[in-house]
């Protein structure tokens, strides 16, 4: 649906140059929610800019439904963007007019007639949940109600992609939720495909089912957020999966175990689903002679899949110890030994 | 009016002449000026149409003619005057030298107000695939409204102040009336009342642009 094809993108300001983008290659397919992250100045706004236009890259393509966005004229250009709608930081709505109005103006662009502007606008704030301010002006909203607005109007035209730029950052954690619950259903009731870019690695872990991570222009990391989330490789990866997956067993038991004179080993055990989990754990400690202690867990939810992190403490005597791993090598779970 | 030394007749000549000159070259001015100063906005470093050469031309223009004085600019442009309303003198003469002052002027302060339009609203229109006459029309200039509004209050009052020159060229009006009368014939209770007249005009045209600008900004 969308193909970013080797895209460069290079800043030239006062003889000084930056390299935006380099060399980025990613697919978003038709129904993905797809989520790029990254730190800020990453070139995460670039990336999603690319798509409607409103940048062009200085190297590589860039297709929507096949079509090479940077070879259309500006009037066919035009008519591409009427079809992706996008939402934004700063929700950018027009101050001086009403809600009502500011849904409108993308179809007055299109020359639609008054009556069916009115019903249009009147389904999407259904839609959105904002019936009741129609006649409101922005700065009597709050920001949770402005993004409604936003949304809105960048579904006006029945786009087929949305683009968010950084579209929860303003808000707070509850309103977040709620804007994000509501493109989940954008997503699933519209059929639309959504490009989200954030710095918030919840908003990934929340809706959306790929991820991308960006770092100096660069796509370090990208697959389905269950892979990427259950088995991070870069570092920066880590860091941000970790603030949402914690993994880590806490200080005062790493203490306790530097004390304990006992002969045994820690493993760190990961989960997807639930049934396995149990088995596991069960068969450890009814077929081994072995005495087990969980020092961590943590069971997150991504993608209506559940994901369980376990570091246990297997005591007892090393052949034994050795046996509990053969067996947990035939199952079907990823694991590591703990040094601490 | 006996003490004001001047026919009825001849003080609501004059408030006619101002009146007359000022709202001409008012309607003139602002659209000359609206056109320069959307060039300005779109034709600049960060504007969507970025274009050095207009930009810089144009710019260079006006900074020149905003340099000079209104009554030599006014005589410094008599033949272009000539050239235009067949005569050099008179009211309507007048609005030429007018024109071109407040113009660039006017220009100065639109640019500002449409600059004060965030960019972020220009980012939204052109994502939903707004042409660049939609976006000055649907996006700019309602967002920038209540302060072109300002803008053109301030602008008002700067004409006002210009045309009490005018009388050099014959034009007539308030100012001249108090030049002529008040200075020339130390007729002081005359220009006292034209100099009230005077800021009751400014005051009330003050006053309906805040109340104007702030009831379209308050929404
Ligand atoms: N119009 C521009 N002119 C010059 N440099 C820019 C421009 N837009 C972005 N940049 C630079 O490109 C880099 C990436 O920016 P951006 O895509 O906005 O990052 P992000 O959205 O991840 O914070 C930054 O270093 C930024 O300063
Ligand atoms: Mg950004």
């Amino acid at each position: 649906m969308i193909n970013f094809i080797d895209i460069s993108k290079t800043f030239t300001m006062k003889k000084q140059q930056t390299n935006a983008l380099d060399h980025v290659s990613l697919q978003v397919r038709a129904g993905d929610i797809f989520g790029v992250i990254g730190f800020s100045g990453a070139g995460k706004s670039t990336l999603l800019r690319m798509v409607n236009g409103l940048e062009t890259p200085t190297g590589g393509r860039i297709e929507v439904d096949g079509q090479d966005i940077n070879t259309l004229s500006f009037s066919e250009l035009r008519q591409v963007r009427k079809r992706i709608g996008m939402i934004f930081q700063q929700f950018n709505l027009l101050n001086s007019k009403t809600v009502y109005d500011n849904i409108a103006i993308p179809l007055r662009l299109n020359r639609v007639g008054e009556k069916e502007i009115r019903a249009r606008v009147s389904e999407l704030l259904e839609f959105v949940g904002l019936s009741d301010k129609v006649n409101a002006y922005p700065n009597q909203l709050s920001g949770g109600q402005k993004q409604r607005v936003g949304i809105a109007r960048a579904l006006a035209t029945n786009p087929s992609i949305l683009l968010c730029d950084e579209a929860t950052s303003a808000l707070d954690p509850e309103t977040t939720d709620s804007i994000l619950r509501l493109l989940e259903k954008i997503n699933r009731e519209l059929k639309i495909t959504i490009l989200i870019v954030t710095h918030e690695i919840h908003v990934i872990q929340r809706i959306c089912n790929k991820v991308a991570v960006m770092e100096h222009g660069r796509v370090i990391e990208w697959g389905s957020v269950l892979d990427v989330f259950s088995n991070p490789q870069q570092e920066i990866t880590k860091k941000f999966v970790q603030t949402v997956i914690a993994d880590k067993i806490p200080d005062s038991i790493v203490q306790k175990l530097q004390g304990d004179r006992r002969n045994y080993k820690i493993l760190r055990l990961q989960f997807l689903g639930e049934n396995v989990r149990d088995n596991v754990l069960y068969r450890i400690n009814k077929d081994f002679d072995v005495e087990t202690n969980i020092l961590f867990a943590s069971v997150n939810e991504l993608q209506q899949t559940v994901l369980g992190i376990f570091v246990i403490q297997v005591i007892g005597e090393s052949p034994e110890i050795e046996r509990v791993m053969d067996y947990i090598r035939n199952q079907q779970l990823s694991w590591q030994e703990v040094m601490i | 009016m006996m003490e004001l030394g001047v026919p009825f007749s001849k003080i609501v000549l004059a408030a006619q002449q101002t009146i007359y000159m000022v709202s001409i070259s008012l309607a003139i001015g602002s659209v000359l000026a609206m056109m320069m100063a959307m060039t300005l906005v779109l034709t600049n470093d960060n504007g969507i149409l970025k274009n050095k050469y207009v930009y810089t031309v144009l710019n260079t223009v006006i900074n020149i003619i905003r340099s000079i004085p209104f009554i030599i600019l006014m005589v410094f442009i008599l033949p272009l005057t000539k050239e235009i309303v067949g005569t050099r003198v008179g009211t309507t003469a007048a609005l030429v030298p007018l024109v071109v002052f407040i113009a660039p002027y006017l220009t100065r302060l639109f640019e500002n107000s449409i600059l004060e339009v965030d960019k972020g609203i220009v980012e939204a229109a052109q994502a939903m695939g707004a042409s660049y006459f939609e976006i000055v029309w649907y996006f700019l200039l309602p967002e920038a409204y209540g302060s072109l509004i300002l803008s053109v209050t301030i602008g008002t009052i700067g004409l006002i102040g210009a045309t009490a020159m005018a009388g050099a060229i014959g034009a007539g009006g308030v100012g001249d009336l108090a030049l002529t009368y008040g200075y020339e014939r130390l007729n002081f209770p005359l220009m006292l009342f034209t100099v009230i007249v005077l800021i009751i005009f400014v005051q009330i045209i003050q006053s309906f642009g805040n109340y104007f600008s702030s009831k379209v900004r308050n929404h």
